[in-house]
C-alpha cells in the first residue's frame, strides 16, 4: 500500500471531493487553454496577416519633382500670356523595372499603362454622367501634343497580367468567361471586357471589336479573350468627374496600351507595382531599388502601412494573449493552492496518522501530488474537449476583430499621401471603382477582403503546454500547501 | 530495551514542569501500565516515548541509541507502534487496507502479505465482510481491534497505547487488555499502556503511578 495506491483509494473513497476538485481544475485549465489558444491564434493571425497583407513598392513618375519643374517653368514664363502649365511625367522604363525586379525579395511585378480609345464597332455604355472631359485630366499623355486632351469612351487598362492586378486579386473583379490577361498576351491585341458591356453589345469570347484612337487617326482590331465582372457596388458615386461607366474599361496587355499611346511609349509603363515577398524587408528593397533609378524622374514608394498596422495590432493581441496566459496561470495557481491548502488542513488527522506510523513527510506530500496529478489528467480531458468549443468561438471573434481593424487601416491610409495616382495617362481615377485611385490603397484591401481563416484548434502541442502549466500549477500549489505539512506536529494532531 | 534518562518536560515554563528527572526502564516481553489522575501528564510522557515529541530535558535511549540519534521519523517507522484512544485509523480505507498501509509504511517483514493481514483481523474477530468495508462503518470496539491488529502486523518491538480502552465497554475492554498481554508475552514485545482504569493496570506485569510530578513503581 504505497502512496500511489493510497492516493487512488483516497480519490475513490471521497468521490464528491474528487469531482469538485476535477471541476475546479478543469475550469482553471480551460482558462489557461483559452489563453494559450488566443496566443496561438494571434501567432497564426500574425503570419496569416503578414502573408495576406503583403507589401508592395510602386515605381512611377516622380510627381513632386514634375510639379516643381512645372511651377518653375510657369514662373519663368510669367511675362508671356498665361498658358496652361504642362505637367511632364516621364513614363517608367522597362529596363529599370527589370533591374528592380531582380532584387532579392521582389516576388513579382505588374506593369500598368492606361489610355483610352473610342468604341468603333460597338457602343460604349452611356451613363447620365457627362463624358466630356476636363482638361486637367491629362497625364503624361496629356502633355503629348499629338494627343488631344479629350478622353475616349473606352478606357484601356494595360497590365502585365490580371492575376497580379489589384482589382482582380482583391477588388472583387472576377473573370466570368474565357481567361484573364496573361504575360503571354504581351504584344497581342487581346482584351477582356466587362460583362455589362458584353451583354449590351452581345459580345462573347472569341469576338473581335474595333476601336479608334482618340484622335481618330488609327483603328485597332481587338480580340476578346475573356469577360470579367466588376463588382456591382461600383456605383457612380465612386466615379470622378468625367468618368465613364466602369463597364467601359477593357483590360489588355500593357503593350497594347503603349501602342495606342504612341511609339514613344514602347517599353514603358505608367507605373509598376512590385510585390515584396517578405513585407518586413520592404524598406531595404526600396533602398536598393532607389539606387537603380533616377530619383528626379521617378519615385519608388513603399506601401507597407497595412503590414505595419497589422503587425502592430497583432503584436497587441499577442501581448494581450501572453498576459492572459500568465494572469490565468497565476490566478489558477492561487485558487488551486488555496483549495489544496484547505483540503490539506482538513486532512491533518490523516497526515497525523501517517506520521505516527512513521511515514516520511515527503511521501505524504507525494501522495497529494499523485492525487492532484490524477485529477489533472481527467481535468485535462475535460478542458481539452471544452477548449475546442472555446477555440472556435475565439477564432471567430479574433477574425472579426482583425478584419475590422485592418479595414480601418484601409480607410485611413488609402487617401493618404501614399495613395498614388496609379496610371499617369488617361486619368484612370474614374474608370475603375476604387482600385486605381492608388495601387497602394488598393493593396490594403487584401487583408480585409481575404477573410483570414483562423484555425483555432486544440492541438497536441496545446495539450502538452496545458499539461505543463497544469503540472506547474499543482506543483506550486502543493508546495505552498506543504509548508503546513512540514510544520505539522503529529502530536498536536493526534493528541491535543 | 527502552530507557528514560533524567527526562523533564514542561509546556510553557520550566517552573511548571509536568515531571523532572524521570528515570524509567522498559523491557521486552513485559507489559507496563502508567496510571495517574487526569491532567497529570501521562499522555505527554507517552508522546515522548512514542517519538511524537521531544523531551525538554534528558534523553530516551533505545537499545543503547538515543532517539535523537535514530531520528524520530525512523524511530516511529521501525521501532514503535502506537494505539490511540481514538483509534487513529485512515478513515478512507477498509480495515484490510489500513493494515496493508501500515505494513508498507513501516516496511514490516510481512509487507504486502494480504493473507497475513486478513488472518490477523480474523484472529481479532472481524468477518471478511467487515474487513473490506470502510473502517468508519465499524463499531468503536471493532475499530480499536483494527488498530491493535495494525500494531500486530508491524515489527515494532515497542507498543504504546494511550487509554486504548477509553471508548470501549466492559467486555471489549477485557478483550483488548488481554490482546495487549498476548502481544507482550507471546510476541515478546514491550507494551506500555497509559490508563486511568485500575482494572487495566491490574492485568499488566508492572505499573507506574504518576503523581506529584513523579513516577512511583506500584508493582
Ligand atoms: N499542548 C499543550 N500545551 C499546553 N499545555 C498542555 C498541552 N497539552 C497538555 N497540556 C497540559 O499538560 C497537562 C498534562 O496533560 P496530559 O499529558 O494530556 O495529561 P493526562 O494524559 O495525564 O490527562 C495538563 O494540565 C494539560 O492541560
Ligand atoms: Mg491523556
Amino acid at each position: 500500500m504505497n502512496f500511489f495506491k493510497r492516493a487512488w483509494l483516497n480519490l475513490i473513497a471521497k468521490k464528491g471531493r474528487t469531482i469538485l476538485l476535477i471541476l475546479v481544475t478543469s475550469a482553471i485549465l480551460l482558462f489557461v487553454l483559452a489563453g494559450l489558444l488566443i496566443r496561438n491564434a494571434a501567432d497564426a493571425a500574425t503570419s496569416n496577416a503578414k502573408k495576406s497583407v503583403g507589401a508592395t513598392l510602386t515605381l512611377s513618375a516622380n510627381r513632386d519633382a514634375a510639379f516643381k519643374s512645372m511651377r518653375k517653368s510657369s514662373r519663368s514664363d510669367s511675362t508671356s500670356k498665361p498658358t496652361k502649365p504642362s505637367l511632364s511625367l516621364t513614363p517608367v522604363k522597362l529596363a529599370d523595372v527589370k533591374q528592380i525586379a531582380s532584387l532579392s525579395n521582389v516576388k513579382n511585378y505588374n506593369l500598368t499603362a492606361s489610355t483610352s480609345v473610342n468604341a468603333s464597332s460597338f457602343d460604349a455604355i452611356s451613363t447620365s454622367t457627362s463624358s466630356s472631359v476636363s482638361a486637367d485630366q491629362g497625364g503624361p499623355g496629356g502633355s503629348d501634343s499629338k494627343m488631344t486632351s479629350s478622353q475616349g469612351d473606352i478606357a484601356v487598362t494595360g497590365v502585365s497580367t490580371t492575376a497580379l492586378t489589384t482589382n482582380f486579386t482583391s477588388g472583387g473583379y472576377k473573370i466570368t468567361k474565357g481567361r484573364g490577361i496573361k504575360a503571354s498576351d504581351a504584344n497581342s491585341n487581346n482584351i477582356i471586357v466587362e460583362s455589362e458591356l458584353a451583354k449590351q453589345e452581345s459580345l462573347s469570347v472569341g469576338d473581335t471589336v474595333t476601336v479608334k484612337s482618340v484622335s481618330g487617326s488609327k483603328s485597332y482590331k481587338l480580340k476578346i479573350v475573356g469577360i470579367y465582372k466588376a463588382p456591382s457596388t461600383s456605383g457612380s458615386t465612386q466615379m470622378g468627374p468625367g468618368a465613364t461607366d466602369p463597364s467601359n474599361t477593357v483590360y489588355s496587355s500593357y503593350t497594347l496600351a503603349n501602342t495606342i499611346k504612341g511609339t514613344k511609349y514602347k517599353n514603358t509603363a505608367d507605373s509598376v507595382t512590385f510585390n515584396v515577398s517578405d513585407p518586413a524587408k520592404v524598406n531595404s528593397v526600396k533602398k536598393a531599388g532607389t539606387k537603380l533609378i533616377s530619383t528626379s524622374k521617378y519615385s519608388l514608394s513603399a506601401n507597407d502601412a497595412s503590414y505595419q498596422s497589422v503587425k502592430a495590432s497583432m503584436t497587441n493581441i499577442k501581448s494581450f494573449a501572453d498576459k492572459i496566459v500568465w494572469l490565468v496561470a497565476i490566478a489558477g495557481t492561487i485558487i488551486l493552492a488555496l483549495i489544496i491548502i484547505l483540503m490539506i488542513r482538513e486532512r491533518r488527522y490523516e497526515i497525523g496518522v501517517l506520521l505516527s506510523l512513521g511515514e516520511s513527510r515527503a511521501k505524504i506530500i507525494a501522495q497529494f501530488f499523485v492525487e492532484m496529478f490524477l485529477v489533472l489528467i481527467v481535468a485535462m480531458g475535460i478542458a481539452g474537449a471544452g477548449g475546442t468549443f472555446v477555440g472556435n468561438k475565439l477564432g471567430e471573434q479574433l477574425v472579426s476583430q482583425q478584419t475590422s481593424s485592418t479595414a480601418t487601416t484601409v480607410q485611413s491610409t488609402s487617401n493618404g499621401p501614399s495613395g498614388q495616382m496609379g496610371g499617369g495617362g488617361q486619368a484612370p481615377s474614374g474608370n475603375a471603382p476604387s482600385g486605381s485611385t492608388g495601387r497602394g490603397g488598393a493593396s490594403f484591401m487584401d487583408s480585409s477582403t481575404d477573410k483570414t481563416e483562423l484555425d483555432v484548434q486544440v492541438t497536441p502541442t496545446n495539450l502538452a503546454e496545458l499539461g505543463g502549466f497544469g503540472l506547474a500549477i499543482i506543483f506550486v500549489s502543493i508546495t505552498l500547501a506543504s509548508v503546513g505539512i512540514l510544520r505539522l506536529s503529529p502530536r498536536k494532531v493526534l493528541i491535543d | 530495551m527502552l530507557e528514560l534518562k533524567n527526562i523533564g518536560y514542561w509546556y510553557d515554563i520550566q517552573d511548571n514542569s509536568l515531571f523532572e528527572d524521570v528515570n524509567l526502564k522498559f523491557e521486552t516481553g513485559q507489559s507496563y501500565a502508567i496510571v495517574g489522575q487526569s491532567g497529570s501528564g501521562k499522555t505527554t510522557l507517552l508522546s515522548l516515548i512514542s517519538g511524537l515529541d521531544k523531551p525538554k530535558a534528558g534523553e530516551i535511549i533505545l537499545d543503547g541509541q538515543s532517539l535523537s540519534h535514530i531520528g524520530l521519523t525512523k524511530y516511529r517507522q521501525k521501532h514503535v507502534s502506537i494505539v490511540f484512544q481514538s483509534y487513529n485509523l485512515l478513515t478512507y480505507m477498509s480495515p484490510l487496507n489500513n493494515l496493508l498501509t501500515a505494513m508498507a509504511v513501516t516496511k514490516s517483514s510481512h509487507e504486502g502479505d494480504k493473507n497475513y493481514a486478513r488472518g490477523m483481523l480474523q484472529k481479532l474477530g472481524l468477518t471478511d465482510e467487515q474487513m473490506t468495508k470502510n473502517v468508519q462503518r465499524l463499531s468503536g470496539g471493532q475499530q480499536q481491534r483494527v488498530a491493535i491488529a495494525r500494531t500486530m502486523c508491524c515489527d515494532a518491538k515497542l507498543v504504546v497505547a494511550d487509554e486504548p480502552t477509553g471508548n470501549l465497554d466492559e467486555d471489549n475492554t477485557q478483550e483488548v487488555i488481554q490482546l495487549f498481554q498476548k502481544i507482550a508475552h507471546e510476541q515478546d514485545r514491550c507494551v506500555i499502556i497509559v490508563t486511568h482504569e485500575p482494572d487495566v493496570a491490574a492485568v499488566c506485569d508492572h505499573s507506574y503511578r504518576l503523581a506529584h510530578h513523579e513516577f512511583a513503581l506500584e508493582k
